[in-house]
Formats: structure tokens, C-alpha cells, sequence
């Protein structure tokens, strides 16, 4: 039985094997038959109508995407209007190499043809640009039943978010759903139904925040109950929903949610704001020992590690490659270093950006390579320093981005260190008031029955289960009373 | 001539009498009282008492500092970040 199983296995990965092989062996020579002919195309001397068209054709035909585009934004430069199937090589090329390649392209190039698919990288161009008005003129032109519509209502949503039109913005926001979930009932493929479920989830995010910027914590706490727990944003929002809860001063939430940031399946989530308004929320039930308590465990706990890591980290800031060759290591190896740096590759590795660059920088590498096996003819030439201007500024881009995160997060940590110092002047001021009045608070734990409870800032959840259980987390709160009450101090000997 | 001389003659004689005076007087000798009591509780001040008769402190309102604590007022912030990750 094991024979006939290991049997079995062994013609399966044989076959997988040599698939794998034949099309090793096969692509750079099918590819070569379209790329000899764009080159033929190019120097030909036959008046061919709509050469930089007919060459990016035949790039995409041996799917040299990186160098098709080349040719497609040469295209673009000229007047001549763009027809059907040009519009539908345009969108494929943004799929396929991303956004940023067209990105170079001035407003008034993009803006020419009213083509579909320059409309949106131009809304993306005005956007980033802070540009609001201008995103949504170009974005408009992007029709519902386009590829990027849930992106175009994404982005339409936010701006007009930015620009305060609140009611035109949820409906955007509401269009963005719908379309989202459209795309992924459609998707082929499971990694573009994820896409699509997470810019759905994304755009139910966005309302929520906007409810939040309207003040409006109880609908945005309602908006972010909507998002699964299963979804890959849904660690990362529980800061947020504490964060609208600790408004509607509801603290025992809001320390419930923070505390699920402890519990090891979210390891690799951390946050130091997430620590100021946990400080922050004792703060304001007035346990100002367990509120000083959190500022202690955090200084000790991030400055000595960030420090660690400002050493390791300062030392490569001008290379541009270090960081995406640490990323590219084994998570044991990285684990080493510093604790923080493993969690902050996990994190940085769940972001769609990063996975959508990688892909891209994955593809651009191996367009390069095929190319430099090719002779050199001065169409290859032309190729390859195209695509290996491609290659290195994606691979800039990559390290940029990883660098960016951990800068970041090293900022937030001096940041927030600073909010913490606020805290605990402001409860060395109350506790300074409280003595000048003659006055306790109602539980003070320096005196009393609770005089030898030793109660550090753990137990908390100690307390409530003694345990995280996978199902229960983010639902988690608090039991606490707020003793914010003022009474009189008793002296010893009934004066 | 005469007149200038007589008017000469009558200063010098002046500064002269000056000068011999005080050696005449002889020393100046000041002389103070060893001890002298005062009965204060006699002493009888006219006029009325305007300030109070205990000894009392004005009280005060403390000046609060307030601080400004962190405030999440949005997350524009992270919205913007999410447009930036779109593909």
C-alpha cells in the first residue's frame, strides 16, 4: 500500500517536473519569435501606420510586459486617438507591471486620449498629490463596469472625503463595495478574489474612519464590528475601535480590545500608541498605578530594543539593498538580530503594497534575465536598458519601502514616549492635588484591606480567563470601576 | 590808592579774628541719657482699628496646567496609506 502511494506521488511530482521543465526550455524560444518580430516591426522601413502599437503588441505577445510598455508610453506621446484594443493592452499592462510605470507620464499626456486607464493612473497622480478635486474629475471618466471601477470608487470616495462632501463620499464608498464584490464573485484566480475582498473590506474601513472624523464614534465602532475577524486588516483595526470607544468613554472596552494585542497569535502585532492609550484609559478611571505601571513596562520594553535596532539599522540607511535582501532571509535567521525586526518583516510582509511590488519586481528581474541571454542587436540593446532601469528602480522602491517601515515605527517609539511623559506629569499633578486637598481616592491602593495586594498590570486578563482563546479575541473587556471618586483622608486616632 | 588799601587792611584783620576764635571756646563735651523705659501698655494711641485681629491667609484659586494628552482626532492618515497600496 505505502509502495503504490510513494508510487503515486513520485509519477506526480515527476510530471510537474517536466512541465516545469518544458516550459523552462520553451518560453525564451516563443517568446523569441514574437520579440524577433517586434524588432522587425521597429526598424522596418515600410510605412506602418501605428508602429510603437504594433511593436507593443508583439512584446505582449511573448509577455515582455516591462519592455511592451516601453512602446505603449511611446504611443501615448502621439496624437493620433487610441483605439478599442490599444485601451485594453493599456489596462493589461497596468495589471502586469503595476501603476507606477505610467506614473512618469506628465498630466497632459495621461489626460490626451481620454483613455479609461490613463484617467485612472492620472486620479492616482492627483490623489498622492493631495489634489482632490482634479482626482475626481479624472477618475469620473473611469466607467462602473471597468476592471479598476472598485479602485476608482475607492479613491473617488476618500477624496471626496478629504474635500468634506461626506454624503457623496459614502456613496462612493457604498459603490466601491459593490463593485469589490462583483470582481471577486468573478476572480479566477483565489489571490485576485482576495484582492478584491480586501478592497471591499477597505472600503468599509474608510466609511468608519469617516464616521470617526465626524465624531461619530458609535456608528464607526458599528462599521469596524462589520469587518471579520478573519480578514487580514482586522488586527491592525482593533487600535481603532479602542480608539472610538475610549470616546465614548467606554473604557473597559477599550482595554479589553488592547489587551487582545497580547495574546501570541497576534505577536507580530504591536503597536506603542497602542500602549500610550492603554496609559491613557487608567489614566481616565484614575488607576493611576497601573496607568504608571504601562509607562514603566513600555519604556522598558521598547527604548532598550529600539535602540538595539537604531544601531543595526542606522548602519545601512544609504545601502539599497540591504533591506530587501534581510527581507528576503529565512524568518529564523532575522530572529536573531532583534525580536522587533522579526515582527516588523511579518507585519511588513502582510501589506498588499509589499506583495503587489514583490510580484512586480519578481517579473521585471526575470524579464531582465531573458533579455540578457538574447543577442545584442540594438533593439535588445534598447530593451534592456529599459527594463534594467525597470529593475533597479523597483528594487529601490522595495528597500525604500521596507527601510520606511522600520524608520517609522522607530519614530513612533520616540513619539509616543513623549505622550507618555505627558501622562505621567499630568498624574504627578493630580496626585499632588489630591494632598494639598487632604484627599484620596476612593480605593487608593496605598492604604486600607488592599494594602498588600500586589497587582501588576497582567493579572488584568489573568482575571478575566485566564487564557486567550482564538474565537474570543477582540471581544474581551474589562471589569474595572472607575475610581475617580474623591474622599476624605482619615488620620490614625480619630482626630 | 587808599580806599583799595583800607579794604585790604579790613580782610586781613577779619581772617585774622577767624582764625583765633575757636581756640577760645575750648572742647564740646555731648552728654546722653544712660536709660530710659517706656510703659507702652500706658501709651494710648488715638484713631480706629481697620485690620482684622487674627492672623489669616486670602485664599486662592491653584492654576491647573493642563497638559494635552494624545487625541486621535482621524485616520486620514492611514486612509492615504491605503490608496498608496492599491496595485
Amino acid at each position: 500500500m505505502l509502495l503504490l502511494v510513494l508510487d503515486i506521488l513520485s509519477r506526480s511530482i515527476m510530471k510537474n517536473v517536466i512541465r516545469f521543465a518544458i516550459f523552462i526550455l520553451l518560453m525564451p524560444s516563443l517568446g523569441g519569435a514574437s520579440v524577433n518580430r517586434a524588432e522587425k516591426i521597429y526598424f522596418s522601413n515600410k510605412n506602418i501606420s501605428n508602429r510603437s502599437e504594433a511593436v507593443t503588441y508583439e512584446l505582449m505577445r511573448s509577455k515582455y510586459y516591462f519592455s511592451a510598455s516601453i512602446f505603449a508610453k511611446e504611443r501615448l506621446i502621439e496624437d493620433k486617438p487610441l483605439d478599442e484594443r490599444f485601451e485594453e493592452a493599456l489596462t493589461t499592462l497596468i495589471l502586469k507591471t503595476g501603476t507606477s510605470t505610467f506614473m512618469p507620464l506628465n498630466e497632459q499626456i495621461l489626460g490626451k486620449h481620454k483613455s479609461q486607464a490613463m484617467s485612472f493612473i492620472l486620479g492616482v497622480k492627483q490623489f498622492h498629490k493631495k489634489r482632490y478635486k482634479s482626482a475626481v474629475k479624472a477618475l469620473n471618466n473611469v466607467k462602473r463596469g471597468h476592471r479598476f471601477a472598485p479602485e476608482k470608487y475607492m479613491m473617488t470616495g476618500s477624496s471626496l472625503n478629504f474635500l468634506g462632501q461626506y454624503s457623496e463620499a459614502t456613496k462612493a464608498y457604498k459603490n466601491c463595495m459593490r463593485t469589490s464584490e462583483v470582481s471577486a464573485a468573478s476572480a479566477n484566480h483565489e489571490k485576485l478574489k482576495r484582492y478584491y475582498d480586501i478592497l471591499a473590506e477597505s472600503c468599509l474601513i474608510h466609511m468608519a474612519r469617516m464616521e470617526y472624523k465626524r465624531n461619530d464614534y458609535k456608528k464607526a465602532v458599528q462599521s469596524y464590528q462589520d469587518i471579520p475577524k478573519t480578514s487580514y486588516r482586522w488586527p491592525s483595526l482593533l487600535l481603532e475601535k479602542a480608539w472610538g470607544n475610549y470616546y465614548l468613554e467606554d473604557y473597559n472596552r477599550t482595554l479589553g480590545l488592547l489587551v487582545t494585542y497580547k495574546s501570541p497569535l497576534l505577536r507580530s502585532y504591536f503597536y506603542p500608541e497602542a500602549e500610550v492609550l492603554t496609559a491613557l484609559t487608567y489614566f481616565r478611571l484614575c488607576l493611576y498605578d497601573d496607568s504608571l505601571k504601562t509607562i514603566e513596562q513600555y519604556h522598558e520594553v521598547y527604548k532598550s530594543r529600539s535602540d538595539q535596532l537604531k544601531s543595526i539599522l542606522v548602519k545601512y540607511k544609504r545601502s539599497h539593498t540591504f533591506f530587501l535582501k534581510m527581507m528576503m532571509q529565512p524568518i529564523e535567521k532575522l530572529e536573531k538580530k532583534n525580536p522587533f525586526i522579526r515582527n516588523l518583516m511579518t507585519q511588513t510582509r502582510k501589506k498588499i503594497k509589499f506583495n503587489l511590488d514583490l510580484a512586480n519586481y519578481k517579473k521585471v528581474s526575470n524579464e531582465y534575465k531573458y533579455l540578457k541571454t538574447k543577442k545584442q542587436t540594438p533593439f535588445i540593446k534598447k530593451l534592456r536598458e529599459a527594463v534594467g532601469r525597470s529593475k533597479d528602480w523597483q528594487t529601490r522602491h522595495l528597500n525604500h519601502y521596507i527601510k520606511k517601515e522600520m524608520f517609522d515605527f522607530l519614530n513612533d517609539v520616540h513619539k509616543y514616549s513623549y505622550e507618555m511623559f505627558n501622562i505621567k506629569l499630568e498624574i504627578m499633578f493630580k496626585k499632588r492635588d489630591l494632598l494639598y486637598k487632604n484627599k484620596n481616592l476612593i480605593s487608593d491602593r496605598g492604604r486600607g484591606s488592599l494594602e498588600n495586594v500586589k497587582r501588576t498590570q497582567k493579572e488584568h486578563f489573568y482575571d478575566f480567563n485566564g487564557a486567550f482563546w482564538a474565537d474570543e479575541l477582540g471581544d474581551y473587556s474589562f471589569g474595572l470601576k472607575s475610581n475617580c471618586e474623591e474622599v476624605k483622608v482619615k488620620r490614625e486616632g480619630g482626630v | 590808592m587808599k580806599i583799595s588799601f583800607v579794604i585790604v587792611s579790613i580782610f586781613f584783620l577779619m581772617m585774622a579774628a577767624r582764625a583765633e576764635g575757636p581756640k577760645n571756646k575750648g572742647n564740646i563735651v555731648y552728654k546722653y541719657k544712660k536709660y530710659e523705659s517706656f510703659d507702652l501698655g500706658n501709651l494710648e494711641v488715638k484713631g480706629d482699628i481697620i485690620a482684622p485681629g487674627d492672623l489669616s491667609v486670602q485664599e486662592r484659586q491653584r492654576t491647573k496646567m493642563e497638559r494635552g494628552l494624545l487625541e486621535r482626532k482621524d485616520f486620514d492618515q492611514e486612509v492615504r496609506q491605503d490608496i498608496k497600496n492599491l496595485r
